[in-house]
């Protein structure tokens, strides 16, 4: 599969989402309260996820981060959308530092500008794909009529016109992703993240889902995180993260 | 934007918040039923708890309204005696003598010992003997009321304290002790105060009164207080629990009472509500029973119905980090949780509210065959209200908190 050529423009280079020599430890368990500290219990260690990490993210550009388990890919997604604060460093989006904003801001600053796709759906059973789709529209105020327009379009784009009002239960895993694609553009966001897309998906399922994604992300920027060499073959470039740090010496540019 | 253009996205909002609490609730069938189960069960507890807490209090109530008398006259504690199944004890002694001298104070209209006797009763000398109360009353109409046959012939074995008058050998007995003899008017009644005694005396069921079953919560048998002494070997102390003392009609109760008390200090004389309050007093245990399990019952709901709520929020822990993953407001979210509270609760609260009643009955009922109590459990508005207001209530804190704590509770912690 070909990765997105020919769509880069002078405004194409401009930074839309920036990591800037960040850091982010965990910490193994919980902090001792007092009684815990009463009886010895000590505060358990940190464990690193990301080391000093930059990135910039430009507009229209597809990154994708590779690396093994544990190397911090899903971390660094999670820092781009806002899920996470970092522990050092900062994380601007279009030239925010998103470390001052509220948790209510950095959510509303998602809602917007970023979408989300799972690896494992997050679809609600309740509710059909439309429904699914929809959702995040409800949050903007936007009205019942709209929504459903707009969710179906987006459906239809990704080849679920006939699956329309089916609830996630009904569809196979593939289109559950396409359905999953398709909430993440609703709002038009100008940045989507995906953690292993097609973790959950067959090399055949997976590939279909792909170009789908590849077509209707239109010129948006995607970062998407991936084992699979497939999935990663989309990107403009590959960011290779080993042990929380970039691999610069593996980052390639298509 | 505007005002009414941030007000028309609120509305959107809470419009599209309430159509996903019904379609979550919709479509988790099973967990929605037995969330409402839970809170039925949680609210019936209450309200049944509840009930038998106010049945103790309106029962005590009721013994002394029925009885229909203005003054109560006690010789020290009145306490509820546990042999037979209730009734008082018979403390206060020579009660014709003391009943007649009360008699004639102004404003005393009639005065009546009234004696509360265990006594064995069979349907026949060779028959097996079961304890009953026996109430012992020495003029019949005046204080009984009859259902059905006759009233008792008065007390003429009595004959001035001689007690060498005829036994009319007749008792009342109320309709549900006569069903459990399976007993009818016109047949007869083994009764003594030992079962010597039972086997030597013949009573004839004249008449069904319900007055002492409603006034003691228990099966009774009424009989002429003469005969009840004579059957019991108490003709020499002719004990009483009470001398109750109706005033003249256009006297003032308190001032009597005064006089009474004044001209015999060494008895209690109280009006109505003083006799229940005191018998209550000295039921402290009965009391802080009654109390106990009123605020268990309440308390035990509430936390039933936190938890419950609690966890079908917590179940949808990954659908809600999912949906503020994407950018969905905590407030939002928090909507969409209350509103299932709010569902659940109303639900649960109202179908435990409609089976209060019945079950209130089936438990009378229970109750009745069991232990002979009748009416152990009562019902009231308030019961109903504080019902509703625990599962409706209660229901949509318990799910405001569990929605605050998703809106909360970091994204990634149930991605």
């Amino acid at each position: 599969m070909a990765a997105r050529s020919g769509s880069r423009t002078d405004d194409s280079l401009t930074p839309l989402a920036r990591a800037e020599g960040v850091t982010r430890r965990y910490r193994r368990g919980s902090e001792p309260g007092r009684v815990g500290r009463l009886f010895g219990r000590s505060t358990p260690p940190d464990v690193t996820a990301l080391e000093d990490v930059s990135l910039t993210i430009t507009q229209k550009e597809i990154v994708g981060l590779a690396g093994p388990s544990g190397s911090g890919k899903s971390t660094l997604l999670h820092l781009l959308a806002g899920l996470e604060l970092p522990s050092e460093g900062t994380v601007t989006f279009q030239g925010t530092d998103l470390g001052s904003l509220s948790t209510r801001k950095r959510t509303r600053l998602r809602l917007e500008h970023v979408g989300i796709v799972f690896q494992h759906f997050h679809l609600l059973d309740s509710l059909s794909a439309r429904g699914n789709v929809a959702l995040p529209l409800v949050e903007l105020g936007v009205s019942k009529s709209e929504r459903r327009h707009r969710a179906t379009e987006l459906l239809e784009r990704v080849g679920l016109e006939d699956r329309v009002t089916h609830r996630p239960g009904e569809l196979s895993g593939g289109e559950q992703q396409r359905v999953a694609i398709a909430r993440a553009l609703v709002t038009d966001p100008t940045l989507v993240i995906a953690d292993e897309p097609t973790g959950e998906l067959d090399t055949e399922t997976g590939l279909t889902v792909l170009e789908q994604f590849e077509r209707v992300a239109d010129d948006r920027a995607v970062v998407l995180a991936s084992h699979d060499q497939p999935t990663l073959d989309i990107a403009d470039r590959v960011v290779r993260l080993c042990d929380g740090r970039i691999d610069e010496e593996a980052t390639v540019r298509l | 934007m505007t005002p009414a253009g941030r007000l028309l996205r609120t509305g959107r909002r809470l419009w599209a918040a309430g159509g996903l609490t019904i379609a979550q609730l919709r479509h988790h069938k099973l967990r929605l039923g037995l969330a409402v189960l839970g809170i039925v069960l949680a609210v019936l507890a209450t309200t049944l708890l509840a009930g038998v807490g106010l049945g103790v209090l309106d029962t005590g109530q009721a013994q002394f309204d029925a009885a229909d008398r203005d003054l109560w006259v006690t010789a020290g504690e009145t306490r509820l005696t546990a042999a037979g199944g209730g009734g008082f004890e018979n403390s206060l002694q020579n009660s014709r003598k003391v009943a007649d001298e009360m008699g004639t104070h102004d404003g005393v209209d009639n005065t009546v010992p009234m004696s509360f006797e265990t006594v064995y009763v069979a349907t026949g000398p060779d028959e097996d003997f079961r304890t009953f109360i026996a109430t012992g009353v020495s003029s019949g109409g005046s204080i009984v009321t009859i259902n059905e046959g006759e009233d008792l012939r008065g007390d003429p074995h009595y004959a001035g304290g001689t007690y060498e008058g005829e036994m009319t050998h007749e008792l009342l007995l109320d309709r549900e002790t006569a069903r459990d003899l399976n007993v009818s008017i016109g047949d007869t009644l083994n009764v003594g105060g030992s079962l010597a005694a039972a086997r030597e005396n013949e009573f004839t069921v004249v008449g069904y009164s319900p007055t002492y079953e409603r006034m003691l919560g228990t099966p009774t048998v009424t009989i002429p207080l003469s005969e009840l002494h004579q059957i019991t070997s108490n003709t020499g102390t002719e004990p009483a629990t009470f001398i109750t003392v109706s005033v003249d009609d256009d006297a003032d109760v308190e001032a009597v009472q005064a006089d009474l008390q004044e001209a015999h200090p060494e008895y209690e004389i109280r009006t109505n509500s003083e006799q229940l309050e005191a018998t209550l007093q000295e039921q402290v245990l009965v009391l802080a029973a009654a109390i106990a399990l009123v605020v268990l019952a309440v308390g035990a709901g509430i936390a039933l119905t936190v938890a419950l709520l609690g966890l079908v929020v917590y179940q949808q822990r990954q659908e809600f980090a999912a949906l503020k993953a994407q950018g969905i407001s905590a407030s939002t979210l928090v909507v969409t949780v209350i509103g299932q509270g709010l569902i659940i609760g109303t639900l649960g609260g109202v179908i435990a509210v409609l089976l209060t009643a019945p079950m209130v009955d089936v438990l009378n009922r229970l109750a009745a065959l069991v232990v002979g109590f009748d009416g152990l459990v009562q019902t009231a508005e308030p019961i109903y209200l504080g019902g509703l207001a625990i599962a409706i209530g209660i229901g949509t804190v318990a799910a405001a908190i569990a929605g605050w704590r998703v809106g909360r509770t970091p994204v990634l912690e149930h991605l």
